[in-house]
């Protein structure tokens, strides 16, 4: 044990830790594709190293090779100064090498206690020692700081919570390098925050991190140092006191970040959809309208009633009060149908849950909104079927073989395409992006903010909601902040700073509020 | 599906219509091996007399495959079959003309399968769970009706249509070719056929993007009521008489036809030409059997055990087709 002494080592600056794992020439080829070119790689004891690159450049692989999910193509791997196959996952945990999943690997119908223990449970006499397990679980939970409890049923707490549960379970099995892989997809601000604190509990206690994530402000939050990724190639390792935002950025992608928020402006047109005091569950009087050509941004964190209210907007749920105006008249929204018929399109959150029909063909997909308009009379026209689905693909430079691959076979940038795409020929005059980003490469968010200068130029109006500031914030012409169901403030495009947007959607303090329309 | 050439389009197409041709190919070769096998096969009063065994299944399985596109189920078609069989021939016997009693037949199936569609859309029912209840329940409706006897139906122009034929093929088959038509136009050419593909692939995004999907659920049961209230009446013809418990375990063929066929129990995979074959299939096993003098009782381990070989070798074509 080589990187015991080094493992006291507190504080926010570079650990200076001996090396604990070692890649050298590290590389893996797929029939057909060359996933990782040879990477030479040291991860120091107690650091907290970021990885960051667009899908597809070789993060995936690189994690599946170091626990051992896959076997490599050829390179070593020095682990505490001894070379080490590690081609199972098995020998991977030996090791003391685990990591916690973007999705939750866990059982949703066992108890919290049952989970942290699965695989390990302790049992006398052959029977399950299952209050036991359940104080220690608690023990290990408080221990955390995290204020969950242990006997309830996994699928009872949220997905952040479960998340949090999954990196608890990973701390207590020995370990010693902890891979978290986009850890906070699907938490909540204060979910995040729980998690860094734990993040940085372990670096202290001498457990190396690899954090790998597509939200620049966490990497630089809480990495020591952050190593690129590019089309399979390591194209450079950064103190993170040493590099910036644009930079990474820049070794990404090899393209400016002013290149990816494209930002067009265009005159306003006439109110496209107005609410006035409008509530209902989880979100109270709120009072917005959205031009022609303009985006309408709303922050908040998650839970703040931003999804609500437009899910209320787009007739998922009924308003308890106030009105909807569309293009001046007042309409009543009782179902998605309406929402529809009016002109509206809605990109929800969750693309897999929600947004496409996963084995079914590109095309139908594209073209589920639009069947009434290319069926003459009773039949689909096969003709226009086939020219509106090429268009699409043509247009969103969708990567798919032809329009009858399966939905699922595509990449997750490309399925968000389609999810967006399918309402272009649908020609609606309001677009509603509910995290349209999330989960997706920068080059693929360059392509869907491209994508709404063109709805913006033909006319159209956009809701983009965001918990990611930065792509609001560079993008919205009208910017709401929402908390706990209210709409708290409203800024021009870039007219307040970063801190005042995130303390007016965080905190109860001094309230700020610009000019309310 | 759509004929043009493009080339990707048209592997996968191949592929479908490969499994198609390798249920045909199975089915003709049975036919072949049993036409030299036995004498008696290949004779025309065997022939009619399976396609007629044949038709009421295969009406059955592509309704059934409406059901389970939208990744469904419904249990209740062999129990609408007898109860049907009760309806006609009680309107019948009454002195309805014959068709007025057909049409308010159909209509019966029809107002189950929309009893079936509030069940799962507004009572928030599994379909295993209504088409179950149905199932027990219209047995036991049929058997308060009839109090447990047959009814002779004394009508001889309705019976003699399910003996007659056209061009050498019998009425009966005749049916099957009347709904398939409609079936297949209706499944791939118009966009409720989409639609049904898109709520059992994933009904969240089907609603998101502006399918109605109540309509469409309503719309699949409706009309698997509908096709099994026909299959009713053409029961009803065959046999003369009236009986609740007629059509035992039809559901259960009706559902293995589709399967076979190549229908996903998981939803949004299925076809109207599959099911069709699927029946005959079916129908060509307990027919051999019996010309062979196989014991009934092999008929139904047979039949497992293909279903198992067929649905296993579906599995890994789709699987290696990706």
């Amino acid at each position: 044990m080589t990187s015991t002494a080094q493992q006291t080592h507190p504080g926010p600056d570079l650990a200076p830790g001996g090396t604990i794992l070692e890649l050298r020439g590290l590389e893996k080829k797929y029939p057909g594709t060359h996933a990782l070119k040879p990477v030479d790689l040291a991860f120091r004891a107690g650091e907290i190293h970021a990885i960051v690159g667009e899908n597809g450049a070789g993060k995936s692989t690189l994690i599946k090779l170091l626990t051992g999910v896959m076997p490599r193509t050829s390179g070593e791997v020095i682990w505490e100064g001894k070379p080490t196959a590690l081609a199972t996952p098995h020998e991977a945990m030996a090791l003391g090498i685990n990591a916690v999943h973007q999705e939750v690997v866990l059982c949703r119908h066992l108890t919290v206690a049952a989970n942290m223990f699965l695989g390990e449970e302790s049992s006398r006499f052959g029977l399950l020692q299952q209050r036991a397990m359940i104080r220690e679980a608690q023990k290990i939970i408080d221990g955390l700081g995290f204020d969950l409890p242990a006997h309830v049923v996994l699928g009872d707490l949220t997905i952040g919570q479960q998340q949090l549960i999954a990196a608890a379970r990973a701390t207590v099995r020995g370990t010693k390098f902890l891979i978290f892989d986009e850890p906070t997809a699907y938490l909540t601000r204060k979910e995040a925050d729980q998690l860094f604190k734990l993040i940085r509990r372990l670096k202290g206690e001498g457990v190396t991190i690899i954090y790998i994530s597509h939200r620049m402000e966490e990497v630089f939050e809480l990495a020591d140092r952050v190593s690129v990724l590019r089309d399979g190639t390591l194209v450079g390792t950064r103190d993170i006191a040493e590099t910036s935002e644009p930079e990474l950025v820049k070794l990404m992608i090899n393209r400016s970040i002013e290149q990816i928020y494209h930002k067009e402006h265009f005159t306003p047109g006439a109110a496209i959809v107005e609410t006035r005091a409008l509530t209902g569950k989880g979100f109270e009087n709120v009072s917005l309208s959205v031009r022609a050509g303009e985006i309408v941004g709303l922050y908040g964190l998650i839970g703040a009633g931003r999804s609500e209210f437009v899910t209320a907007l787009y007739g998922r749920h009924r308003k308890s009060a106030g009105q909807i105006f569309w293009q001046g008249k007042e309409v009543e929204v009782n179902s998605e149908h309406d929402a529809i018929r009016l002109g509206m399109a809605l990109a929800p959150e969750s693309r897999r849950d929600q947004g496409l029909c996963l084995n079914l063909p590109v095309g139908l997909n594209l073209n589920l909104p639009i069947y009434k308009r290319i069926s003459s009379n009773l039949l689909i026209s096969g003709a226009r079927e086939k020219t509106e689905a090429d268009r699409q693909i043509a247009d969103l430079r969708i990567k798919t073989p032809t329009r009858n691959a399966l939905a699922s076979s595509l990449s997750g940038g490309n399925q968000q395409k389609i999810v967006i795409g399918k309402w272009l020929a649908h020609g609606a005059k309001l677009f509603i992006f509910d995290e349209p980003t999330v989960g997706v490469d920068v080059g693929t968010k360059a392509e869907i903010y491209r994508l709404f200068s063109t709805l913006l130029s033909n006319g159209a109006g956009i809701i983009l909601i965001s918990s990611y500031l930065p792509e609001v914030y560079e993008l919205a012409d009208t910017l709401h902040v929402f908390r706990r169901g209210k709409l708290v403030a409203t800024h021009g495009f870039r007219t307040a700073s970063h801190e005042d947007i995130l303390s007016q959607a965080l905190a109860e303090k001094q309230e700020k509020t610009g000019g309310q329309t | 599906m759509s004929t043009e050439a493009i080339p990707a389009e048209k592997r996968k197409r191949n592929y479908n219509a490969l499994f198609g041709l390798t249920l045909l190919g199975l089915l003709l070769l049975m036919w072949i091996v049993l036409a030299v096998a036995t004498p008696s096969f290949a004779s025309a009063l065997n022939i009619t007399n399976l396609l007629r065994q044949g038709s009421l299944i295969a009406i059955l399985a592509v309704g059934q495959t409406f059901v389970i596109i939208t990744g469904g189920i419904d249990l209740s078609v062999g129990a609408i079959v007898g109860f049907t069989t009760v309806i006609v021939a009680l309107l019948i016997n009454a002195g309805w003309p014959i068709w007025a009693a057909v049409l308010i037949t159909l209509l019966v199936g029809v107002a189950i399968g929309l009893f079936h569609g509030f069940g799962i859309v507004r009572m928030g029912l599994p379909p295993f769970i209504i088409t179950l209840a149905t199932m027990t329940s219209l047995r036991g409706i049929g058997l308060l009706m009839t109090n447990g006897n047959s009814i002779s139906i004394n009508s001889d122009p309705f019976q003699a249509f399910s003996r007659g034929s056209l061009l050498g093929i019998p009425y009966l088959f005749w049916m099957v070719i009347l709904v398939a038509i409609p079936s297949y136009v209706f499944l791939h050419h118009t966009r409720w056929g989409r639609y049904l593909f898109s709520v059992g692939s994933n009904a969240e995004a089907a609603r998101l993007s502006g399918v109605n999907v109540p309509r469409t659920i309503y719309m699949a049961y409706v009309l698997s009521g509908l096709c099994a209230a026909f299959v009713g009446v053409l029961l009803a013809s065959r046999i003369g008489i009236g009986n609740p418990t007629q059509g035992d375990t039809y559901e259960l063929q009706a559902i293995a036809s589709s399967v076979i066929g190549g229908t996903s129990l998981f939803g949004a995979i299925g076809s109207v030409h599959g099911p069709l074959i699927g029946s005959f299939i079916l129908s060509t096993i307990n027919n051999g059997a019996n010309l062979l003098n196989v014991n009934t009782f092999w008929q139904r381990v047979i039949t497992g055990a293909l279903i198992i070989v067929i649905v296993y070798f579906d599995g890994l074509r789709r699987r290696g087709g990706k």
